[in-house]
């Protein structure tokens, strides 16, 4: 048995799902859209809740996909479905031949210079995210020197009916919490605010980080949205809210504003979706054949579904959801796809 | 010259016309007669029921307004324009306005003519207990031609009485054309007729032929010209020397009472309804009730023309056109306080109904009157407004969470410290500094969501050299439109209170505002005395002008959406243009002007969700790319949010278009 399995997505989702699947015999191939394996892990600092390297993560994960053939800086230029398989002509002029895809094509991060009240591109003390997570990696950015007040907007484009994104990014208070943390570490003596509407982390462990933030490090905890920021002549930043607990607006004068963006789906994942006219839900991420039972399978046979092509996940869930999609390959492949007499019958039933 | 004209008809020896029933009363007038006495009597008590409803007050000034020779004159001008030639409808869309001006004014025309027939010919039949009421109407069935005595004066007569019946009946030919094929006569939806409605249009597309049929029939007794003879003739050549007349009268009648008597009941009652709305329009009373009073007058006086259908910037998708005005307004007449509520709401109140409506039906404000009858009553605890002194906030609330730990614990609340850094909402009124006889310049809400705006107004005016106050650089309190949008008067009217003691404190000579949602209420509800209020477009147009701002010309090919706050609502549409003409060089929207599509944004709606915004955007969008500019550039911050966001979502070519803001593209 060795079929052929094309993985689209080098990102853990990707990663995690192809080591399953050569361990089960398949050959896999694997494609990244970008130069480089680990997709946005591979930008990430330091992990929530426990604050475990981004790195070794990730080290973990490519080392157990070794011997997978992957492609980076490869994307799918044209898809046709034979019988039961799938064509697949890549970019980087191999055809391919696949029993089954599976598409774990992730999620991009909210454009913050859409939320335009939130000067992200417009003020200089304004980051996200991604951003200082990246400062993390690197030890330098511009926008941080020494701040003495450090503020967290979170929900940035999640659970914003006009930002285009109604759902919850799932991640984002944990991340935020992890942050402010660790810029406490960093930064002993600066205050730092979080601007919640509901605080949703619900993870275990999760609850111990946001009790260290308050009780050890003084992270102040503001429940309201953050409605505008403004910038001051000397650069700083006025940030208005209301605090819905006092039921009173407030403002505060901050060195650094941190933007909590939310996970909006791939535009890239969207493209190859069109290719294999995947459909979408509402939220823009892909349409499952159930989101209960059946949550790793498309509606159209032989393609499945991994990590937060299907919706918003914690690391630990894509992790999981990425193993769960290869079993459902495997099941795909071993009771459904041989035979050859019975197929159409076999997915009407089964699929 | 008429009381000699009465004296030779009735003096002439052999004269022109003669009375041929010497009752002058035949059965068949009794429809028509019962139809039109019911519609009086249901106007007059309506009538009396309407001025009763409305303050005493009111009522005075619709009195004095009469014999005000200014109103009286706008008073004429209107009746005959809005009510006969419908000139408003002309203008946009001439087939219509032929139709509907051909059928009002054709008809009004023959009801004079036939008045003044009977004055020349048979004066005494004027009068109501002879026959007054329903003589001129059927005066050809009642008189005889004297044959060898027709004069000049009678044959003009019958020529313009055929004349406008040919107009008429061109005018219902279009009419019953336009029931099946709108779109030929400009209107891309029609209005669905209610029962009532349809009795009195099928009755009114009979009337005019039967009209004919019946005249023609009679026309070698009676006379007649170029219209009636020659089909006079025809009748004779088919049915040979005896023409039995009478059921073409009966038929005629009965169609003109069925008519009359559905009036009240249909959407015809605006034909006399709208004299009464356009000389209570014109008093300046306003409708301080969604349904009573003065609105009555004003949803009577819909013609459920439909036009407002095809103006809704919703309509672009079919399910929406239960939204609009013309049905809103069916609504309030019918009490139907559910459906009346989910229409008030749902209006983006980007008032184009209301510049479309040929008699100017304020359907906006009806809307923000029923909002008001149920939103009003939301309790509001602005007390923080009153309180300069930051005093309570988050900090005490968030002390609860305990342990703070060490230095870093200070109160949130540094105001009550002395430091400036963090404030409660309310400190802003106080100004940082007096704008004595300066410019104030005041943001609102919306354009500090949008910073660049800020940035670039303050970068123009730093380049021209204006002295200008920043009046809510810190943040200030809202204008209170928002709140006047959703029907609470009262709430904005505290806002508006504590806004305005800060403007006037200022000292300052000139308000600019970047926000024309706050502009319209500054305009409208501030009454800021020896103030001059102007948007940033119109003041930075005067530093273009006088030469205190240089710009230079890009050739950038850019388009200019009229904001509806700023367009229909502040009738601001020329400075905004010339000023960009300096620029840039500026093509043409599809709709533009007052005509102007609702981007989509617009915070007047309560309910309407964002997919149907997005429908609107496009729609919007759609209209200004119609020639293909490089940039938008709009004058409202919320119109900015709604486009940038619109373009950026859209695929294709359209993704390339630029979105700025006024005061963007004239700094550069």
């Amino acid at each position: 048995m060795k079929n052929n399995i094309l993985i689209i997505g080098g990102g853990p989702a990707g990663l995690e799902s192809a080591s399953q699947l050569q361990r089960m015999g398949y050959n896999v191939i694997l494609i990244e859209k970008s130069p480089k394996l680990g997709g946005h892990l591979a930008k990430w600092d330091r992990l929530f809740p426990d604050s475990v390297p981004a790195d070794e993560v990730l080290g973990g994960l490519l080392r157990g996909a070794e011997g997978v053939k992957c492609f980076t800086d490869t994307d799918v230029r044209a898809i046709n479905r034979l019988d039961k398989s799938y064509n697949v002509r890549l970019t980087n002029g191999i055809t391919v031949l696949s029993d089954a895809v599976l598409v774990a094509s992730g999620f991009d991060l909210f454009d913050a210079v859409k939320k335009e009240e939130y000067g992200y591109g417009v003020y200089d003390q304004v980051m996200t995210n991604a951003d200082l997570e990246a400062y993390f990696k690197t030890g330098t950015d511009r926008r941080i020197e020494n701040p003495g007040k450090i503020g967290f907007a979170h929900c940035v484009g999640s659970r914003d009916e006009k930002a285009g994104c109604r759902s919850c990014s799932k991640v984002c208070c944990a991340t935020a919490v992890k942050q402010a943390i660790e810029m406490k570490q960093a930064f002993p003596n600066a205050e730092v605010f979080c601007f919640y509407m509901d605080l949703r982390l619900f993870g275990r462990h999760y609850e111990d980080i946001y009790l260290k933030a308050q009780k050890e490090y003084g992270v102040r905890f503001i429940r309201g949205r953050v409605a505008e920021v403004s910038e001051n002549y000397d650069g700083t930043l006025l940030v208005k809210a209301e605090d819905t607990v006092a039921g009173k607006p407030l403002k505060v004068t901050l060195d650094l504003l941190v933007l909590m963006a939310g996970m909006r789906p791939s535009g890239v994942g969207k493209a190859i979706g069109d290719l294999l006219e995947m459909p979408v839900e509402e939220d823009g991420y892909f349409a499952v054949r159930s989101g209960i039972a059946a949550s790793q399978r498309s509606p159209i046979p032989g393609i499945f579904l991994a990590g937060a092509a299907t919706g918003p996940k914690t690391l630990p869930e894509t992790l999981a959801d990425a193993r769960a999609a290869a079993m459902e390959v495997d099941r795909y492949l071993t009771e459904i796809f041989p035979d050859a007499k019975n197929y159409k019958q076999l997915v009407k039933e089964r699929w | 010259m008429t009381p000699l004209l009465y004296l030779l008809a009735a003096q002439a020896p052999d004269p022109e016309v003669i009375d041929r029933i010497p009752s002058g009363f035949s059965p068949f007038v009794l429809p028509f007669t019962i139809g039109v006495a019911f519609m009086f009597s249901w106007i007059g008590v309506g009538l009396i029921r309407l001025l009763a409803a409305i303050p005493k007050s009111d009522r005075i000034k619709f009195a004095k307004s009469l014999f005000i020779p200014k109103t009286a004159l706008k008073n004429i001008k209107d009746l005959f324009c809005d009510c006969l030639f419908h000139v408003k409808i002309w203008q946009r869309k001439p087939l219509l306005g032929y139709m509907h001006s051909a059928i009002a004014f054709g008809w009004f025309m023959i009801i004079i003519l036939g008045h003044i027939e009977v004055a020349l010919f048979v004066p005494a039949r004027l009068n109501v207990t002879r026959g007054g009421l329903f003589y001129p109407i059927f005066y050809r069935y009642f008189v005889w031609m004297n044959p060898g005595h027709t004069t000049l004066r009678g044959a003009f007569f019958f020529f313009l009485m055929d004349f406008f019946l040919l107009y008429i009946l061109s005018g219902i030919a279009l009419a019953i054309f336009k029931r099946f094929r709108s779109i030929v006569l400009g209107m891309r939806h029609t209005t669905k007729p209610s029962l009532a409605d349809r009795v009195a249009l099928y009755s009114l597309w009979m009337i005019f032929p039967l009209r004919l049929l019946a005249e023609s029939f009679t026309a070698d007794l009676s006379g007649g010209s170029f219209l009636t003879v020659p089909v006079n003739h025809f009748w004779h050549f088919l049915f040979g020397d005896k023409l039995w007349f009478m059921p073409t009268w009966w038929a005629y009648s009965i169609c003109l009472g069925l008519f009359f008597a559905a009036m009240p009941f249909s959407r015809y009652m605006h034909i006399l309804t709208e004299v009464l709305w356009i000389l209570l329009r014109n008093a300046g009373i306003e409708p301080n009730h969604p349904r009573k009073g003065v609105a009555e007058a004003e949803i009577y006086a819909c013609s459920s023309c439909g036009l407002c259908l095809d103006a809704c910037p919703m309509n672009v998708q079919k399910k929406n056109l239960k939204y609009s005005s013309v049905y809103f307004i069916r609504f309030l007449r019918r009490h139907n306080e559910k459906k009346i509520n989910d229409i008030a709401d749902k209006c983006l109140m980007c008032d184009k109904c209301h510049a479309l409506c040929p008699v100017g039906v304020n359907a906006p404000a009806l809307r923000r009157a029923q909002r008001a009858t149920v939103n009003n009553a939301i309790p509001f605890d602005y007390s923080y407004l009153s309180t300069a002194s930051g005093s309570t906030l988050a900090g005490e609330t968030h002390a609860t969470l305990g342990t703070v730990r060490g230095g870093t614990g200070a109160s949130l609340c540094e105001a009550s410290g002395g430091a400036e850094r963090s404030e409660a909402v309310a400190r802003p009124r106080v100004l940082p500094e007096t704008a004595t006889g300066k410019v104030l310049y005041f943001a609102g809400c919306m354009t500090h969501l949008t910073p660049r705006i800020i940035k670039s107004v303050e970068k123009v005016f730093k380049a021209a050299g204006v002295d200008y106050v920043f009046a809510d650089r810190e943040g200030g309190i809202c204008c209170g439109r928002p709140l006047m949008l959703a029907g609470r008067k009262e709430a904005a009217a505290k806002v508006i209170e504590a806004n305005k003691k800060m403007i006037e404190e200022s000292g300052c000579d000139t308000l600019v505002l970047s926000c024309p949602i706050c502009l319209k209420v500054f305009k409208e509800e501030y009454q800021l005395q020896g103030i001059r209020i102007v948007h940033y477009t119109q003041f930075i147009n005067d530093l273009i002008a006088s030469g205190k701002l240089a710009v230079k010309n890009t050739g950038e090919k850019i388009v200019y959406h009229d904001p509806c706050e700023l367009g229909r609502g502040c009738g601001i549409y020329l400075e905004p243009r010339a000023a960009l003409g300096q620029v840039g060089t500026l093509v043409k929207a599809s709709k533009e002007y007052d005509e102007s599509i609702c981007c989509g944004g617009s915070l007047g709606s309560l309910t309407l969700d964002m997919k149907d915004r997005g429908k609107i955007s496009e729609s919007s969008l759609d209209s200004l790319l119609a020639n293909d500019p490089q940039t938008i550039v709009t004058a409202c911050p919320l119109c900015l949010k709604t486009f940038s966001e619109a373009v950026s979502n859209s695929k294709g070519p359209r993704k390339d278009v630029k979105v700025k803001d006024f005061a963007e593209v004239i700094c550069g």
